[in-house]
């Protein structure tokens, strides 16, 4: 019976013009394998299923950008009142804190350079006298610009709180200061921009690498140990080799994407506002597009360590920088939009964060879905071609 | 003994060179990913598309939106009809910002004493653009409006004349600060992966207890496996920091000889790492999963990513642990502010220190497994 029913699905295959036999039993027992080979080996299992969830613990502290606090030195050349209740306005709300108060200018340099300051406020000997006679009084700020993140936050802080020094001056013949327009500004999505919200779905990106990872490892694993050779022996075909790879590891990886759903929405309390099933679908039509990619690769590669290096620096590291998950994807220069949008993470990220902040479905993401299923379809197919020439 | 250490350092070079991949790949790729890295960082936040509701039509809201238009954070790209295609804009992911101008605003802001009201919505899935968005329009919508103020005689007080002086990277180059970043945050990942991936490999594969009949001793085993990694950190070092100085002009202030021994120091730290990593792993594939640990660690506690005065005390202490923190206040220090030997002294004695005894325990460790 069994025979019957191999000979009627080779004649189907046949039909449809499919050159190898593909063999929905073979590629059965072929994913029963992987999925022992994972579930027998605690380090695989970990890697496969909890690491994603793990990473994305971690990650997310990494990346939650809290305010820095800078370090400001001042040379109060005034030391009246005005000058010292505007250094304490300036430093109220903790963003600034005045660390050291020097005496001179020579003071200024070394503290820069060593990095004590961040930035050195010098305050003028007429300071009280010209403010409050109206007129301008020149403060100047000397700013370590290495950081150039910290130098600009420093700039704006100062100024903005210049500002409010100002209109804080009471009496002695100011105007009332009325702006003709008001800006009204609302953030959509994520309200209150909390920057957890924005990082951790965009993380997911990052940590589903980690299934893409397991799979790129035992696809060379098998070449390296020489076990490949005890297959080719078997009535197993290229396809259904690399099918009941497939299959086994989006499963495991989609078991690994519901924990770190569950550490997102449970631990970091990130909203997940978009329909569960529809975002499974779409991790793992992730999953084909990184883990297609990765069996072109594995077609070249000789060891583990091989497999691991591409994985890493194909996938993982242009992904921090070149996805859109700290500095939105740079539209510069023809070359930056190509990189980008040839790294299938870019497009998760955007399809993570629409799905958990925006709760917009399928309809609104057709294009980056679109793109990862035509990545992963293409590259198994271009894979497949490789392969066959490779076992022959 | 260093015959025999010749002799490893041999073998390894040798089957690195049959893996013509692999070499090829950890050669080139540390140089290509720089290039790909420094390309997207290269201008930070800037042209953030915008899209303007304008609802007025008149002389005033048309100078308002080129003025946001001019700003270099921002670009306006689509000019809405109503406000359900706004929505869709935002929805789609199409555009980072929402301005609405109202009907009657030229009008209103001569005639009437209320202010107007200008609506800015962000989308803020990102929030780091979302905040630069925000902060750019406000910052337009407020300077149009204190122009309009003055224009019309009234008189905004301006007690302080705020001026800034910025030192050592004056035009704030974001790729200069981040790119020497980004070379020592490369060199530390392929250095420790090499080095990682060494002994793991040949008990994997069971060559490691062949080696063990042979008269090799431990330090040298250690010697010969440390060497080549730190060999291969040095070339990716060179090729990067050619892509650095050549390609993208990152100023040199400071001597390059001290920089070149600093970072043999601090690959010599890294690799040490590595050899610990694969001392304890049974298979390569431990063997990634601790590297990729450590790795992230390090990361965090670098300050490469996220600034340290965030963390608290006892994880800042912690961090001093992490190679890559005070590697990259060196080569930041050298490129960016010259520095020289006798400012640098606390980073140079930490990864001193921490060399000896990462080496040290990488010998223990190797020793105990080697048995």
């Amino acid at each position: 019976m069994l025979d019957s029913r191999l000979w009627c699905g080779s004649l189907f295959y046949h039909a449809m013009g499919v050159s190898r036999v593909m063999s929905p039993l073979r590629v059965a027992a072929l994913v029963r394998k992987e999925i022992l080979h994972i579930i027998r080996d605690p380090r695989n299992l970990f890697l496969v299923i909890i690491s994603p969830a793990f990473l994305l613990f971690l990650l997310s502290y990494v990346f939650s950008f809290e305010v820095t606090k800078l370090n400001l030195a001042a040379l109060d050349l005034d030391r009246s009142p005005a000058s010292r209740s505007y250094l304490s306005s300036l430093t109220n709300d903790q963003e600034l804190v005045l660390t050291s108060v020097i005496e001179s200018y020579q003071e200024i340099l070394p503290l820069l350079v060593s990095g004590d300051a961040d930035a050195v406020l010098i305050i003028p000997p007429s300071f009280a006298d010209t403010v409050h006679g109206g007129g301008p009084s020149q403060v100047q700020a000397i700013i370590d610009g290495t950081d150039p993140f910290l130098s600009s936050q420093a700039i704006s802080a100062l100024g903005a709180r210049s500002g409010v020094f100002v209109a804080g001056i009471d009496g002695n013949g100011l105007m009332e200061i009325v702006e003709p327009i008001e800006v009204r500004s609302q953030a959509w999505y994520n309200a209150s921009l909390e920057s957890m919200h924005s990082m951790v779905p965009g993380l997911l990106a990052i940590v589903l690498i980690m299934p893409t990872m397991a799979f790129a490892l035992a696809m060379t694993r098998e070449k390296e140990t020489g076990t490949l050779e005890g297959l080719i022996v078997t009535p197993v075909s290229g396809p259904e080799y690399v099918a009941g790879k497939l299959l086994a590891y989006i499963t495991a990886g989609l078991v690994s994407a519901i924990l770190a759903m569950l550490v997102a929405v449970l631990w970091f309390k990130v909203p997940f506002r978009g329909n569960l099933v529809a975002y499974l679908v779409l991790v793992a039509d992730y999953f084909l597009a990184c883990m297609g990619i990765t069996v072109v690769v594995a077609s070249f590669v000789k060891s583990q360590q091989a497999g691991m290096f591409i994985v890493l620096l194909l996938f993982l590291v242009p992904s921090f920088f070149l996805g859109g998950l700290i500095t939105p994807v740079s539209t510069n220069s023809l070359g930056s939009i190509l990189t980008s949008y040839a790294l299938p993470s870019t497009h998760f990220i955007e399809i993570s964060r629409t799905v958990f902040l925006k709760g917009l479905g399928l309809a609104h993401l057709t294009r980056p879905a679109l793109l990862l299923f035509g990545m992963g379809v293409g590259s198994i197919a271009l894979g497949l071609r490789l392969f066959r020439k490779k076992l022959a | 003994m260093f015959l025999r250490v010749g002799n490893l350092i041999l073998k390894e070079l040798i089957q690195f060179s049959r893996d013509r991949l692999l070499a090829g790949f950890i050669i080139l790729a540390p140089a290509l990913q720089l290039f790909l890295m420094a390309q997207a960082t290269e201008r930070g936040i800037t042209e953030q598309p915008v899209a303007v509701l304008d609802l007025d039509r008149s002389r005033l809201s048309r100078q308002l939106i080129a003025n946001l238009d001019n700003n270099q954070e921002l670009h306006v790209e689509y000019h809405g009809e109503n406000v359900e295609g706004l929505r869709d804009l935002l929805d789609d992911g199409h555009v980072r910002l929402a301005v609405v101008i109202p009907a009657g605003f030229a009008e209103k802001l001569t005639s009437v004493d209320t202010p107007q009201q200008i609506q800015i919505i962000a989308d803020a899935t990102n929030t780091m653009a979302a905040a630069v968005a925000l902060s750019a329009a406000t910052g337009v919508v407020n300077r149009f409006s204190a122009d309009l103020a003055s224009s019309h005689g009234m008189v905004i007080p301006e007690p302080i004349d705020f001026r800034t002086d910025v030192r050592f990277n004056p035009s704030m180059d974001i790729q200069d600060f981040t790119i020497p970043a980004q070379l020592g945050f490369i060199i530390y990942q392929v250095t420790l992966a090499v080095a990682a991936l060494g002994l793991a490999r040949e008990r994997e594969l069971g060559t490691l207890e062949q080696l063990m009949v042979t008269p090799v001793r431990r330090i040298e085993l250690t010697l010969g496996k440390g060497l080549p990694a730190i060999t291969i950190g040095v070339l990716n070092f060179a090729v990067m920091l050619i892509i650095a100085l050549a390609g993208f002009r990152v100023p040199m202030n400071g001597s390059i000889l001290l920089l070149i021994a600093l970072t043999l120091l601090f690959i010599t730290t890294v690799v040490g790492w590595g050899l610990v990593i694969s001392a304890i792993s049974r298979t390569q594939q431990q063997a990634i999963l601790f590297v990729f640990i450590v790795a992230l660690m390090e990361v965090t506690f670098s300050g490469y990513i996220v600034s340290l005065k965030n963390m608290p005390p006892f994880l800042q202490a912690i961090s001093r642990l992490a190679p890559l923190q005070h590697y990259l206040v060196i080569v930041r220090s050298i490129m960016l502010k010259g520095s020289t030997l006798a400012e640098l002294l606390p980073q140079v004695a930490a990864l001193g220190i921490l060399s000896l005894a990462i080496w040290g325990l990488a010998l223990r460790c190797i020793a105990r497994t080697v048995e």
